[in-house]
């Protein structure tokens, strides 16, 4: 269980950060919902919330065998900035 | 979007001919031009006011058509024209004129009549929808001369055409998005909603830009980037985009897809051998990540430096390919260090310990926490789990090459080579149960674990561990009066702990026994009253015990009365001689008085008296071990006996049979253990698992196939029945004498249950007992292939031979005759090492290399 993953938290995240992470997710996946997601985010709250078990999650979160392309699994294509001319371009009706 | 052409209401009085009709309808069916080819026919067969009229309604649906696609000047110049042609319809074509400024960018004209005071409110709100509606030019809006520069209008356009370029130039701060010149009245509010939506779809909350969007009003200027925009969230828009809105939907919108492909043939290269292609690859991933995911540059070149330092590729190379080296920070290390502590090599095992000491610096350094918490002790503690993978004589190797080649280093400077400064370090800062256990744990394996179990228990008093370990360790060294004192602190902290209430007994005895040892009779005396006082001492066969003991006092004093008494009550008590005069004698072996009594020889014992050896031996054994938790020692000839009897003896129990089994395991009687196993085989299925175990145990060495295809049984009946105890104990067998493992089929299991129990007899090199050679997957390398008397050819040798590198270091181990060539060393060197292979005598090795045959009565 990679539990910084399961709450999207940082390596080095505060106590107030982990708590407020663990509260967002629980909205998101109330337990009368989604039972097994709800256990799996309270498994992982439980494991951060304890700064020993937190700091074993911390050491072994990196992999570096893990497949490059999980660098970028569930991130969304950043958007660019390209300045106001393509966006006036558009506007004009073009 | 500039509404359809509306049908006029009637020119003419008198009825609509049929000719006015079809031009309206092309008119109403957007048809401008056939509409005003009509209309110019008609007007010149007319020429009525009424035709002048139609050609007029016929012009403006034309005018309005040529804005709609976007032909502002050809629009402007037939409006000119038909101004000029028809100067009594210049009101009607007013708001035409106003439409074509607007698209054209003509603001002034635009706008020049809002500063009329005599504007009407309707003239006024045209011009507004206008602006709404049709100018997209901003900047064109802000610096418009027909309006002073304090106008609203022009200042609401220079705010938003500020705010415009921030938000598609970079990220904005929310007050940047204010804008309180823009009201919500103003013909400019849609814009203001525009640029809130535009920043939302950068900072990626699409639900808020979706909101602005909505709110535009669908026939404003604005809303002309609605579907563009809501292509670029992934919502499916209506109808085709313009060219320009795909073009900008391209450019903001990152596609992932050219990034991923990069970073899976990279994967793929990695697993290959490769370096070239390897670093080729690297090179492609960074340029698309740079171009795709700038923000994750820095981790993709963490991740590949990392994989190719585990790989050994060179590090300039990779650095050049990277386009730099990667960053060197907290998360670096850490996946380095991961890295390192993956290899089973101990140098690479001592390389990983010293980047986690590098990153617990960085991480202090960078906040991940602080030098003294929790997480620096977790991390020591981590460092030293590390370490212990190294195996033992490597790491003062590592640790002396290290110290030797790092000039006036010390041992501090690399104390997390040293598993000791690791354990101090992670207990001083977070002196927990677990860290102790750990580091304790560690010692047990070495000297020095007494300090370690001190420490803990001054620092955590209240911890019942260490407490039980030196109890434990002071009672071996006989140290009784100590171990006392410690289980007097243990009955304080958990006296109901199993181990505390069996200590005191055990303690007390063990006491006993060395004080007779050290022909104290009187003191033992004292200790046995202890005993006597204590409840659990009268449970069971302990009286019997007692009763031995007072035996040895008495002996010890010369008390003959007594040992009369004492003799006769342990005998009493156990109901046999047999077994009161065993455990007297076991009694007296551990306190080194063996002459105070001496056991019938086996003959001497009456036939019926023979037959309860192994239950007098098991129930002796039983309650030696329960009070004094060690094992007895017990004469040859009983041992003997009790192996020939136990076959003649139905009415031995599963328990008396593992008790005597494990007695002779632990006297090195394998016949008794045999015997043993023999019995409670037959017993019934539940104790298989333990009497397989006993019977592997009991086996000779030289039968290691046998022991090992035992103990795999074992290990699949104790899986299946969750015994862990025997599971642990056959593993442990297992991989003493198959350490490449071995797993048993049901089918197989059953097989070797059938075969041992119907195995009574003990095996001997004339009947070894049943051949299990068919469930044995054998070695297939060239040596067990020869030993096994197989064929092995020539080139199958190869790696087996020794490398110059070896040699080197053989040849330097070794004391050479000083005439002796180095050359000629290494050559007969690998002749002696063939020779072994091959299990060539000493006088053939001679004979090929000498070509003489070797003289006998010479060899050494």
């Amino acid at each position: 269980m990679d539990a910084l993953k399961i709450l999207g938290v940082a390596a080095k995240a505060s106590a107030e950060e982990i708590r407020a992470a663990y509260l967002l997710k629980v909205r998101e996946h109330p337990p009368e919902q989604s039972p097994e997601e709800f256990e799996r985010i309270r498994d992982a709250y439980e494991t951060l919330r304890d700064p020993r078990r937190r700091a074993r999650e911390m050491f072994l979160a990196a992999d570096p065998s893990e497949p490059l392309v999980s660098l970028i699994a569930g991130e969304r294509a950043p958007r660019r900035f390209v300045g106001p001319h393509p966006w006036m371009e558009v506007l004009k009706g073009k | 979007m500039t509404p359809k052409p509306q049908r006029s209401g009637p020119i003419l009085d008198a009825p609509a001919s049929a000719t006015e009709t079809s031009i309206r309808q092309l008119i109403a069916n957007g048809k401008s031009k056939a509409a005003l080819d009509s209309a110019k026919d008609h007007h010149k067969a007319e020429k009525t006011g009424a035709s002048e009229t139609l050609l007029v309604e016929a012009y403006a649906a034309r005018i309005r058509s040529l804005l709609d696609q976007n032909l502002v000047v050809e629009a402007k110049s037939l409006l000119d024209l038909v101004g000029e042609r028809f100067p009594s319809a210049k009101g009607r074509l007013e708001e035409l004129r106003l439409l074509s400024a607007a698209r054209g960018g003509s603001v002034e004209e635009l706008l020049r009549p809002l500063l009329d005071p005599g504007l009407s409110a309707d003239q006024r709100a045209a011009i507004e929808a206008a602006v709404q509606n049709q100018v997209h030019d901003l900047a064109a809006l802000a610096a418009c001369a027909a309006l002073p520069a304090e106008h609203s209008l022009r200042r609401a356009a220079a705010a938003l055409q500020t705010a415009l370029i921030a938000v598609t130039s970079g990220p904005v701060a929310e007050a940047a998005l204010s804008l309180p010149e823009v009201s919500h009245r103003s013909p400019l509010a849609p814009w203001k909603l525009l640029v809130r939506a535009i920043a939302c779809y950068y900072r990626g909350e699409d639900d808020a830009c979706r909101e602005y969007l909505n709110a535009i009003q669908p026939d404003a200027a604005a809303a002309r980037l609605i579907p563009a925009m809501q292509a670029m969230s992934g919502i499916k828009t209506h109808g085709p985009l313009t060219p320009a809105a795909r073009l900008l939907a391209g450019q903001t919108a990152g596609n992932l897809a050219a990034l991923r492909s990069a970073l899976d043939r990279l994967d793929r290269t990695f697993d290959g051998d490769k370096p070239g292609a390897i670093l080729a690859a690297v090179q492609v991933s960074v340029k698309e990540c740079r171009e795709i995911f700038p923000a994750k540059i820095d981790r993709l070149k963490q991740l590949v430096s990392v994989r190719c330092a585990l790989i050994g590729l060179d590090r300039e190379r990779v650095s050049k390919a990277l386009g730099g080296p990667a960053k060197r920070d907290a998360a670096f290390l850490r996946l380095y260090a991961r890295g390192m502590e993956q290899s089973d090599d101990p140098e690479e095992l001592a390389v990983a310990c010293g980047a986690w000491d590098e990153f617990r610096q960085f991480a202090v350094k960078e906040g991940w926490f602080k030098a003294n918490g929790s997480e620096a002790a977790e991390l020591y503690l981590h460092m030293a789990r590390v370490l212990q993978k190294i195996p033992g004589n490597f790491l003062p190797q590592i640790r002396n090459s290290i110290l030797s080649r790092m000039r006036g280093a010390s041992r501090e400077d690399f104390y997390f080579l040293f598993p000791e400064k690791l354990y101090e370090r992670a207990c001083a800062i977070d002196p927990h149960f677990e860290a102790f256990s750990q580091w304790l744990a560690w010692a047990k394996q070495g000297n020095g674990a007494e300090r370690v179990a001190e420490a803990w228990h001054r620092i955590r008093p209240m911890d019942l561990e260490p407490v039980l370990f030196l109890m434990e360790q002071t009672a071996q060294r006989q140290a009784f009066q100590t171990a006392l004192q410690y289980l007097d602190k243990a009955e304080r902290i958990d006296g109901l702990h199993p181990s505390v209430r069996q200590a005191r007994l055990r303690l007390l005895t063990g006491n006993v026994l060395k004080h007779l040892q050290q022909k104290k009779p009187h003191l033992a005396a004292q200790r046995l009253e202890e005993i006597q006082a204590l409840p659990q001492s009268q449970q069971g066969d302990r009286p019997a015990m007692l009763a031995a003991l007072r035996w040895l006092i008495c002996a010890g004093q010369n008390d003959q009365p007594g040992i009369t008494a004492a003799a006769a009550e342990t005998e009493l008590l156990l109901q046999s001689r047999v077994a009161a005069e065993l455990l007297v004698y076991g009694a007296a072996v551990v306190s080194k008085r063996n002459t105070a009594m001496l056991l019938r020889s086996s003959s001497a014992i009456s036939p019926p008296e023979r037959t309860q050896i192994p239950a007098a031996l098991a129930r002796v054994v039983a309650l030696v071990r329960d009070m004094q938790g060690m094992n007895l020692n017990l004469p040859l000839a009983y041992l003997d006996e009790a192996a020939g009897q136990i076959p003649r003896n139905s009415a031995l129990d599963t328990a008396q049979l593992q008790i005597l089994g494990e007695a002779g395991v632990c006297a090195g009687h394998g016949e008794l253990a045999y015997a043993a196993s023999t019995a409670g085989l037959q017993q019934g299925s539940l104790t298989e698992p333990s009497f397989l175990l006993l019977r592997a145990q009991a086996l000779p060495s030289w039968l290691g196939e046998r022991r090992a295809v035992c103990a795999a049984a074992a290990v699949e009946l104790a899986r299946k029945q969750q015994d862990q105890h025997v599971l642990e104990k056959a593993v442990q067998i297992l991989h003493n004498f198959a350490p490449g493992g071995l797993s048993l089929n049901p089918g197989h299991v059953d097989e070797v249950v059938r075969k041992e129990k119907e195995t009574s007899a003990f095996p001997t090199q004339r009947d070894s007992g049943p051949d299990y050679s068919g469930l044995i997957e054998r070695c297939d390398c060239p040596a067990c292939r020869r030993k096994r008397g197989q064929a092995v050819e020539p080139w199958e040798e190869e790696d087996e031979e020794l490398d110059d590198i070896e040699m080197d270091q053989i040849l330097d181990e070794l004391e050479l005759p000083p005439d002796m060539p180095p050359e000629v060393a290494a050559a007969l060197l690998l002749e002696a090492a063939k020779a072994v292979e091959s299990g060539e005598t000493l006088d053939d090795l001679f004979e090929r290399i000498s070509g003489k045959r070797r003289k006998k009565g010479r060899r050494r």
